[in-house]
């Protein structure tokens, strides 16, 4: 298992691989034993994979910056805020961004959230089988996320298209050139769209986010149009994608791991739990890429500065040293301190709207179909790097 | 047991006001506060789970 996948002689990893985004903990186990620092072959790239490497570069921005200039541009033409922009700046967006993401600001979604579930079920309930990913993993989050950012929800399908066209072109990945300019043509559309956003919120005021954004003052100042573009393009590819995936991660893994379904289905009060040991599990946005500030040596191997640096969350994640039994889905595992949404000072900022979506989402459908199956003789299909269950076809008994 | 948090070091991941909310609080950006400075006997293992959960590492006791 994995040997074709990653070579433990040159330490490659074949990242885009099919078989490695479908079942990436066995490979990546074989590689956590064998090599610290892995490489993308690709690219030639480094690959940070221990659990206690993978923190120590994303606590320290001042090394492994954030600001990636030329290196892996998706469609926009200036760095997106927060991410792409190192602390100190970073730190000040953060201040006026922050405080719309709390725990407290995302529950106001909960009633329209679970609503919007059931009746997502309702619709599929009595046929006994669905495509997840169309039925249930897209249109869940993405409605909760353009109600939270006063986005119209008619429009569900153009941003899914805009988010689409800049995250997975329609291109083979390896097509790098044809993707790069797929990329660049649907980046312009997001930034036409939301110059008309920023004009309409600033005529007419509403209650919602993008108010916010046109309202808030930084330091005193407003924000340029510019900024808001940064953020909105960042919020447009954070927001849609993230939790579609793992909501496909987490219901494939429970498609086969009967107990697992079983627990989360007959004990609720495991939820927190399992979404938690989920996410660690999964890890479904598996690398964050970084550009060195300077010259480091790190386990025997230098890195020079100006090179891309990949941190590898998906792989921290399955480290035996942080997470004893860490190859063992535990929902009570004791101490959890899993990266899936990062460390440090970018960690990600819709955290609290994820887990809110990830629970309300994941308990409804089990109170509504507690035993499920993948369709059999059906093999489902994931895309790389944001690990999404594209084709995820599930079965039930009818009640 | 005594509870330290360095605020430094919080970047608002939540875990601990989610797991032991007797204990922590959420400023207005969601970041941790301290809602007592002694643990009582009865709460301290849930004040251990808390501090186990933070990955900032931003908890700790004297
Ligand atoms: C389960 C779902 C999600 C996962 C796994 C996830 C994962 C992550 C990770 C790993 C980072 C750190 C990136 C880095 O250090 O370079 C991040 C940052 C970010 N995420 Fe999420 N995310 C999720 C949901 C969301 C949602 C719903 C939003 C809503 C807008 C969002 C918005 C952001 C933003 C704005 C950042 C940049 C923060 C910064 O750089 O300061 N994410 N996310
Ligand atoms: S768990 Fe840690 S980082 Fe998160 S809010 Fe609490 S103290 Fe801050």
């Amino acid at each position: 298992m994995g040997e074709e996948i990653f070579n433990a002689a040159t330490g490659a990893i074949d990242i885009i691989a099919p078989e490695f985004a479908l079942n990436p903990q066995p490979t990546i186990r074989a590689m956590l034993e064998q090599c610290p620092i892995a490489n993308i072959p690709y690219t030639g790239w480094a690959l940070l994979t221990r659990y206690e490497d993978v923190a120590w570069a994303l606590r320290h921005p001042e090394i492994f910056s954030s600001e990636m200039g030329d290196f892996l541009q998706l469609g926009n033409v200036r760095p997106m805020i927060p991410q792409q922009i190192d602390p100190p700046l970073q730190v000040r967006f953060r201040k006026i961004l922050d405080s719309q993401f709390t725990k407290k600001m995302v529950a106001r979604i909960e009633p329209a959230l679970r609503e919007h579930a059931r009746s997502l079920i309702a619709a599929i309930i009595e046929q006994g089988e669905c495509e997840f990913d169309a039925a249930y993993a897209i249109p869940l989050p993405c409605k909760a996320f353009l109600e939270f950012m006063g986005l119209p929800v008619e429009e569900m399908e153009l941003f899914l298209a805009m988010k689409n066209g800049v995250i997975r072109p329609d291109a083979p990945p390896i097509d790098m050139v044809r993707c790069t300019q797929l990329r660049a043509e649907t980046g312009q559309q997001i930034y036409r769209y939301f110059e008309k956003l920023i004009d309409a919120r600033s005529a007419a005021p509403r209650e919602d986010l993008m108010t916010y954004l046109v309202q808030v003052e930084l330091e005193g100042r407003r924000l340029t149009r510019e900024e808001i573009l940064d953020i909105c393009y960042l919020f447009l590819l954070g927001g849609l994608d993230t939790v579609t995936a793992t909501l496909g991660c987490n219901m494939a893994y429970l498609a086969e791991h009967p107990a697992h379904r079983r627990r989360l289905s007959r004990d609720p009060s495991c939820l927190e739990g399992a979404v938690e040991e989920l996410l660690r599990w999964e890890t479904p946005v598996t690398i964050l890429p970084r550009v060195l500030k300077q010259d480091i040596e790190l386990h025997g191997i230098s890195m020079a500065a100006g090179q891309v640096v990949n941190i590898m969350i998906s792989a921290a994640d399955l480290d035996e040293t942080e997470f004893p039994r860490s190859g063992e889905v535990d929902f009570d595992r004791e101490r959890n301190r899993h990266l899936a949404f990062g460390l440090g000072p970018h960690r990600c900022l819709g955290s609290h709207l994820a887990r809110i979506e990830l629970r309300v989402g994941m308990e409804e459908w089990h109170r509504a179909i507690p035993d499920y199956a993948i369709k059999p003789g059906e093999i489902p299909r994931v895309s790389p790097g944001i690990r999404e269950f594209q084709y995820l076809p599930l079965v039930w008994g009818k009640r | 047991m005594k509870l330290c948090l360095e605020s430094g070091l919080c970047v608002g991941h939540g875990r601990c006001y989610e797991l032991a909310p007797e204990l922590f609080a959420a400023d207005e950006s969601g970041h941790a506060l301290l809602r007592v400075a002694v643990v009582p006997p009865e709460l301290e293992s849930k004040a251990r789970r808390a501090a186990d959960n933070c990955p900032e590492s931003a908890i700790g006791f004297e």
